[in-house]
């Protein structure tokens, strides 16, 4: 978190506050030192997991040194590796949330992986072939590599099992469609005179959540969100996200089974495990911090579809800021395979509930043992099938909150869903402008 | 540089005829040398961390890229306007405003009465001004994450105890009405207790032999607050108008924490809206045209309080 006085002296300020942050590596003898940011944007103790997974590296290899440099959120990753390349301090590896290689590729920040892969003797098609297809789509760039998936999310439905039971629903069957859901919602819903005791779902909406969200939605509905081929276009206003968008109003001001507001992830995951809403959508990303908190038996399901299932995917990729020594990239590479190696992948799906994108990791003894003891992470692993790309433009977040404010005004009862995504496509074609002035629109 | 005048004045005087001005420039400059030698270290870090950065900011200020690959150029006071007629910049602006008012009045009128309150020393107010200002202590971001749980829709400690009073819960920090107003408590939580310290130490300045008078005089509690205290409290009220107007906008950590500016930037302060042209819209054109204009409005409101108390000095 950069902080108000930094700031008012400039951005100036910036570079030498980032250079701060990145430690010099001694030169000449010894291990090679390298930085690795990581952030931890979902509940649980993250943070301490990394800590535990950068020592086993470093104890195995003698000749470098890791150090993990924890960095806040996605979006603050972002922003001090963004500061970190500008001062020339680059960390040497970064865990980046998976659609901001696009905008980091097209501001040349990204180190190209395919000679790094080249090099170990293997293929593009070989090294990808490890990981889930359904991951390619955010770490592939014109066909280069940039990124390799590290711990990724799909969007789950959250049941309390034993209010279920108690509304009379049979919580072995979870809803598979947006009716069913509404239906569900509403026996789930505990009302005293006009006040809501319990609220039958909770869907998260803060920077960043929010948009995660109406991708997840506008899919099951059919639609796409944004141009998977083509960093310049959103698709805002649209049938299919004007469903999506009116039928999560609807669960709000309609049917009245949904807090009203636009309510962050935090406060949702308390509101369920604490029993004040019987269902939520939220990231597999939480499952970890769901089974060890939840005092009640909890079942998860596949996001309910309208039109067809489908979940964005979601989660971080490791990746090589532009700018890195040599020496430096060979020590991040061996780290970044080592962090993606099955076993690791394994153990660190195992300890936060992301699922892992190495393929490998699910014939792992240890993990196969854990998918029989725990039979509710298995359920990320198969919604993989139906999942895309997690949306990735010119400038995302600021196109993202384009989207996402003009969702939390509807949520609040400000505004209709239509003149809302008519606003939010005319603030994503301003902001997506300058860069399809250089690409689409740029004519002989 | 008062160490160097006296050191100067004799100089000067014992020049029989008129030195060239060069030379009576080198004399003045040689009389003054130890003083900017002294003063050199605290220069170089000021230039290096304040007047670079801020040179730079202005620099920074006048370039503009018109694509994504195109290559900086000069463009003028052009970001400055597009910073002008940015609605989000507005937005913040008129958000600042009422931030800063909405934050000022109540915590100087809190501080005032808790000094009033607690103006004679024994155990029992020493206890409570202890009390009173121990939000001061803790650092924003923490008291930000405090009350992120107390403002927890549904669950959170507000709401529990609130909760059984309203038909229907408020959404402190998710609903563009009451957004704004719940960061507005924080900072008067957090800042009456700081204030109120400069009010206690402009009341031991109130004369004893005036009060002593007005008492005699049978001037009750309400006539000599009126008549004698808060004329007396002036330059204590002006000083603190000033660094509660700052303080609006140069502490927005809880902002950060609490609601990055929304929900649909109902919370975006200024400097906030700074932040995100900066890193978010990776603008720094833009961001620095805005932290051209608020450094502008800063400065302005510097200099008039400044001078106005200087006007009240000098005055009969």
């Amino acid at each position: 978190m950069l902080f108000s006085r930094r700031l008012m002296l400039g951005l100036a300020m910036a570079g030498s506050l980032a250079s701060a942050l990145t430690f010099p590596a001694v030169a000449g003898e010894g291990p090679t030192e390298i930085d690795l940011f990581f952030p931890v944007p979902v509940d649980g103790k993250l943070a301490r997991d990394m800590g535990t997974l950068i020592k086993e590296f470093n104890d195995g290899h003698p000749d470098i040194k890791a150090t993990a440099v924890y960095t806040g959120s996605y979006d603050d990753t972002l922003i001090k590796t963004r500061a970190a390349i500008k001062a020339g301090k680059p960390p040497a590896a970064v865990i980046m949330s998976a659609n901001f290689l696009l905008d980091m590729q097209i501001e040349n920040e990204l180190t190209n992986l395919d000679p790094l892969i080249k090099a170990d003797g293997s293929t593009k098609e070989q090294f990808l072939g490890q990981f889930f297809p359904a991951l390619s789509g955010n770490a592939v760039i014109n066909r280069s590599v940039y990124g390799i998936p590290f711990q990724n999310s799909t969007p789950l439905l959250y049941i309390n099992a034993d209010k279920a039971k108690e509304a009379g629903l049979d919580p072995s069957k979870p809803p598979q469609t947006w009716a069913e859901l509404t239906d569900w919602a509403k026996k789930l819903t505990k009302r005293d005179g006009d006040k809501v005791t319990q609220w039958g779902i909770a869907i998260p909406c803060a920077y960043d959540y929010c948009g995660w969200m109406m991708e997840t939605l506008t899919m099951s509905n059919g639609g796409r969100y944004y141009n998977e081929e083509f960093g310049g276009e959103v698709y805002y206003d649209t049938p299919s996200m004007l469903g999506a968008l009116t039928w999560w109003n609807d669960l709000v001001s309609k049917h009245k089974v949904h807090p009203p507001g636009a309510t962050p992830g935090p406060a949702v995951s308390t509101s369920f495990i604490s029993g004040n809403a019987a269902m939520m959508m939220l990231s597999t990303g939480s499952l970890t911090y769901v089974r060890e908190n939840a005092k009640f038996n909890y079942k998860v399901a596949f996001i309910p579809r309208n039109v067809r299932n489908a979940v964005p995917i979601g989660g971080a990729s490791l990746i090589i800021p532009a700018g890195v020594e040599a020496d430096k990239q060979k020590a991040a590479w061996t780290l970044i395979k080592w962090m993606t190696s099955p076993e690791k992948s394994a153990w660190w799906s195992r300890a936060t509930g992301y699922f892992a994108p190495n393929m490998a990791a699910y014939k792992t003894p240890d993990m196969v043992d854990f998918l029989n003891k725990n039979p509710d992470a298995k359920i990320a692993v198969e919604q993989l099938d139906v999942a895309k790309p997690w949306f990735a433009t010119y400038k995302t977040v600021p196109v993202r909150k384009n989207l996402e404010d003009e969702v939390m005004l509807v949520l609040n009862g400000k505004k209709q869903p239509k003149e809302a995504l008519v606003a939010a496509q005319k603030a994503a074609d301003e902001t997506l402008k300058p860069y399809n002035a250089e690409t689409s629109l740029k004519l002989p | 540089m008062s160490l160097a005048e006296p050191a100067a004045l004799p100089v000067a005087a014992s020049a029989p005829r008129r030195l060239h001005i060069a030379g009576r420039f080198t004399a003045r400059f040689k009389a003054s040398l130890p003083a900017y030698l002294l003063l050199l270290p605290s220069l170089v870090f000021l230039a290096l961390f304040t007047y670079g950065a801020m040179g730079r900011v202005i620099i920074d200020a006048l370039y503009q890229r018109a694509t994504p690959k195109a290559p900086l150029r000069f463009v003028g006071l052009d970001n400055i306007a597009a910073v002008l007629a940015d609605s989000a910049f507005t937005g913040a602006v008129i958000n600042n405003l009422i931030y800063a008012v909405g934050t000022a009045i109540p915590s100087i009128g809190l501080a005032l009465l808790f000094a009033l309150a607690l103006a004679r020393t024994n155990v029992v107010t020493s206890a409570l001004r202890a009390a009173l200002f121990l939000p001061v202590l803790i650092p924003m971001v923490a008291a930000s994450a405090l009350f992120l749980f107390i403002f927890l829709p549904n669950v959170g400690l507000l709401d529990y105890y609130i909760g059984r009073l309203l038909p229907v819960l408020p959404n402190w920090l998710g609903d563009p009405d009451i957004a704004l107003y719940a960061i507005m408590i924080i900072t008067i939580w957090k800042n009456a207790g700081y204030y109120m310290l400069f009010f206690l130490a402009g009341l031991q300045a109130v004369p004893e032999d005036v009060m002593e008078a007005a008492h005699l005089d049978g001037a009750g509690p309400f006539m000599r607050l009126r008549y004698i205290i808060l004329p007396e409290l002036k330059p204590t009220f002006l000083f603190v108008i000033v660094i509660a107007t700052l303080n609006a906008v140069t502490q927005v950590d809880h902002v950060f924490v609490l609601t990055q500016g929304g929900p649909s930037n109902a919370t975006n302060l200024v400097l906030f809206y700074i932040y995100q042209q900066a890193v978010e819209h990776f603008d720094v054109g833009k961001a620095s045209a805005a932290t051209l204009l608020t450094l502008a409005a800063l400065m302005g409101l510097t200099a008039l309080s400044f001078r106005t108390m200087a006007n009240r000095e000098g005055g009969p």
